[in-house]
């Protein structure tokens, strides 16, 4: 006879969960109980939200679930803005949340909600465990739905009863889906219709997606592109997938994309689109999207396709499969090339960057970061100006190796994301880049950083203001920066050091040399390469912004290279 | 139940239920107000969803769908027009 609890904790080993992260309470506590010696090994963050995070920065990195626990009622809606933002960015997560004893649910019990509710329209998949019988076949079930297809964030709630309650476990079981007749994979013959369209184009792009990422191709994805030989840029999830150096290759596109990858979206007249799902980031107004393009779409998840515009061509199914059956085809195959196009769009004409940018001391500052890391280092970015200067300025190869919010946008993301990655990733240099005011939205979590001896090197970009909502105010609201003020931030290298990190602050004049010097160079080294965590606050101007800007709701060709002049 | 999240995040009335028993189950009916895009944005999500196993429609104007790919409600015809205007 096992208890709930140890059978929920041999059904995660058997999942090949060996790493979980959570906040205890009362609901869940007969499965805290059954911790020790489970072979499952618990991160106690410092809030649920931590916790859910670091779940999603483990699953991020490795491609695995992440698993997350929290009691009920405010440990479970503490779980919330985690779930919403593994649904937005297809992160597999589950989440195991204690619930008010069975015979009291719907009384209003003490710490209950309606978890299940709360979270449906959030999650891929969720379940309140009706009985003790059931608990090996739901957690099969939650496990099957987060990691397959497009992968996604589970709820798996469970009354405190069940998790007491003791029954003969005859041990994990699996889960197999009911067939749906319309799971087809793509249909055949979409080459010789991606031929043809080749074939009448003159301005064809590729388009780069997180779900080239997730799928795991990217291999197959690069020896086809460089047998495409056309312009190709990337949302803010595809950084990483193509090599830097590719000729071809034109950096980020959308709200603050390049000019270059901008322009020859707004150009195109064939748009090839892999595991992107066109969101309005990337768009901007979707009426003038792409205006001239015929578009193929590869895509996991067929209610993704057409959102914006209808495309000519879907290929559902997982990139996996259907890009190298692509490029096994293709190669069959005589194909166009576009040298004057590629000659216009990938043209030193159409700079990367806006010159000012360059001239930005926070940008160089980020460039003398990203520089000096490790290869194969993870970069996770919160979110707002520093995440988009980030973004633009991430040159690595690597495809899990920019982490950031990026759907959702949830500030307070990257230090708790970072315990999961540096957790995952122990010998791997985990940078984690926030904003002043992000950081204050899961600074407790320096409290996990320095229990574990994570070495952590944290940034914070510290320009006293909700930079990103500041530049809004000023661009489109008349500088009217109504409750963005931050200049009364807490000291933070103080706040580390009383959370036993050693900190140390740097002013952005340093910056203004180039190169930098030796004495400032040396300072970054250290920085990165100490075994042990570190934060460093960066000063920056608090009126700087990020350029290129779309600005919502114009097209892309609509980009804001620079600031109007004052009047 | 997540059935209607995709009725929900679109702000759409249902104005009416029915409930009869239907074997050992019961078989609930939903009327729900919708214009023929939204028809085929909630085809989208309804089979999206991870554990539907079939989605289908007795709705005469919708276009059919014998692909992997679901009906998007609006003609290419009718959206390329929209998106070019």
């Amino acid at each position: 006879m096992l208890k709930g609890a140890d059978i929920v904790l041999q059904c995660l080993r058997a999942e090949g969960v060996d790493l979980v992260f959570g906040y205890p309470g009362g609901a869940i506590m007969p499965l805290y109980d059954a911790l020790d010696g489970s072979g499952v090994r618990h991160i106690l963050t410092r809030h649920e939200q931590g916790a859910v995070f670091a779940a999603e920065g483990y699953a991020r990195v490795t491609g695995k679930v992440g698993v997350a626990m929290a009691t009920s009622g405010p440990g479970a809606t503490n779980l919330v803005t985690g779930i919403a933002d593994a649904k937005m960015d297809s992160v597999p997560l589950v989440c195991i949340t204690g619930q008010a004893r069975s015979a009291l649910i719907g009384t209003d019990a003490f710490q209950e909600t309606d978890v299940f509710g709360v979270t449906l329209s959030l999650t891929k998949w969720s379940r309140l465990v009706r009985t003790l019988d059931e608990i090996p076949a739901v957690i099969a079930e939650g496990f099957y739905w987060a990691r397959s297809g497009r992968p996604g964030p589970v709820v798996i709630d469970i009354p405190t009863d069940m998790l007491k309650a003791k029954k003969e476990f005859s041990g994990p079981v699996k889960f197999t889906p009911h067939a749906r007749p319309a799971d087809a994979k793509a249909e055949g013959g979409f080459t010789d219709t991606i031929v043809a369209l080749l074939r009448q184009s003159s301005k064809p792009v590729a388009l780069i997606g997180a779900g080239a990422k997730i799928s795991g191709a990217i291999p197959e994805l690069r020896r086809l592109l460089d047998l495409l030989n056309v312009p190709t840029f990337a949302t803010v999830h595809g950084l990483g997938a193509v090599p830097q150096q590719a000729p071809y290759y034109l950096g980020m596109v959308g709200m603050h994309g390049t000019r270059a990858a901008n322009m020859a979206l707004h150009e195109t007249d064939l748009l090839l689109v892999f595991g992107a799902r066109l969101d309005d980031r990337v768009t901007g107004d979707p009426t003038r999207f792409a205006p001239h393009a015929k578009i193929v779409h590869f895509e996991i998840d067929p209610s993704q396709l057409d959102r914006v515009r209808p495309c000519n061509l879907p290929v559902i199914g997982n990139l996996a499969d259907t890009i190298p059956a692509f490029d096994a085809e293709l190669r069959r195959h005589s194909l166009p090339d576009f040298p004057e196009w590629r000659a216009v769009a990938c043209g030193p004409e159409r700079a990367e960057l806006d010159p000012r940018g360059l001239a930005q001391p926070t940008i160089r500052f980020l460039d003398e970061l990203f520089g000096r890391l490790p290869e194969d280092s993870v970069i996770l970015a919160d979110v707002g100006q520093h995440q988009m200067w980030s973004a633009q300025r991430y040159h690595s190869d690597s495809p899990r190796g920019f982490i950031t919010s990026g759907g959702l946008g949830a500030m307070g993301f990257a230090l708790p994301a970072a315990v999961g990655v540096q957790l995952a990733k122990p010998n791997t240099c985990v940078l984690c880049v926030s904003g002043d005011g992000g950081f204050q939205m899961n600074i407790q979590e320096l409290a996990t950083v320095h229990r574990l001896g994570l070495p952590i090197k944290m940034v914070i970009i510290d320009n006293k203001y909700l930079g990103m909502v500041r530049q809004w105010q000023q661009l489109f609201y008349e500088r009217n920066y109504a409750e963005t003020d931050l200049s009364d931030n807490p000291d933070f290298v103080n706040i580390a050091q009383a959370y036993k990190i050693h900190s140390f602050r740097m002013k952005e004049d340093v910056m203004r040399e180039f190169p930098v010097s030796q004495e400032t160079g040396d300072q970054i080294d250290r920085f990165l390469h100490s075994p042990d965590p570190e934060l460093l606050v960066f000063d920056c101007a608090p009126e700087a912004n990020v350029f290129p800007m779309v600005p919502a709701g114009a097209a892309l060709s609509e980009m804001l290279l620079e600031e109007e002049p004052t009047q | 139940m997540r059935i209607l999240n995709a009725a929900s995040r679109r702000g759409l009335d249902l104005h009416y239920v029915n409930a009869e028993a239907a074997e050992h189950d019961h078989q609930a009916t939903l009327v729900l107000e919708v214009n023929q895009k939204q028809v085929g944005q909630l085809f989208r999500e309804w089979y999206a969803i991870a554990d539907v196993i079939h989605v289908a429609s007795g709705a005469a104007q919708t276009v059919p769908w014998s692909s992997p790919h679901p009906p998007s409600g609006v003609t290419m015809e009718e959206a390329r027009a929209t998106a070019r205007a």
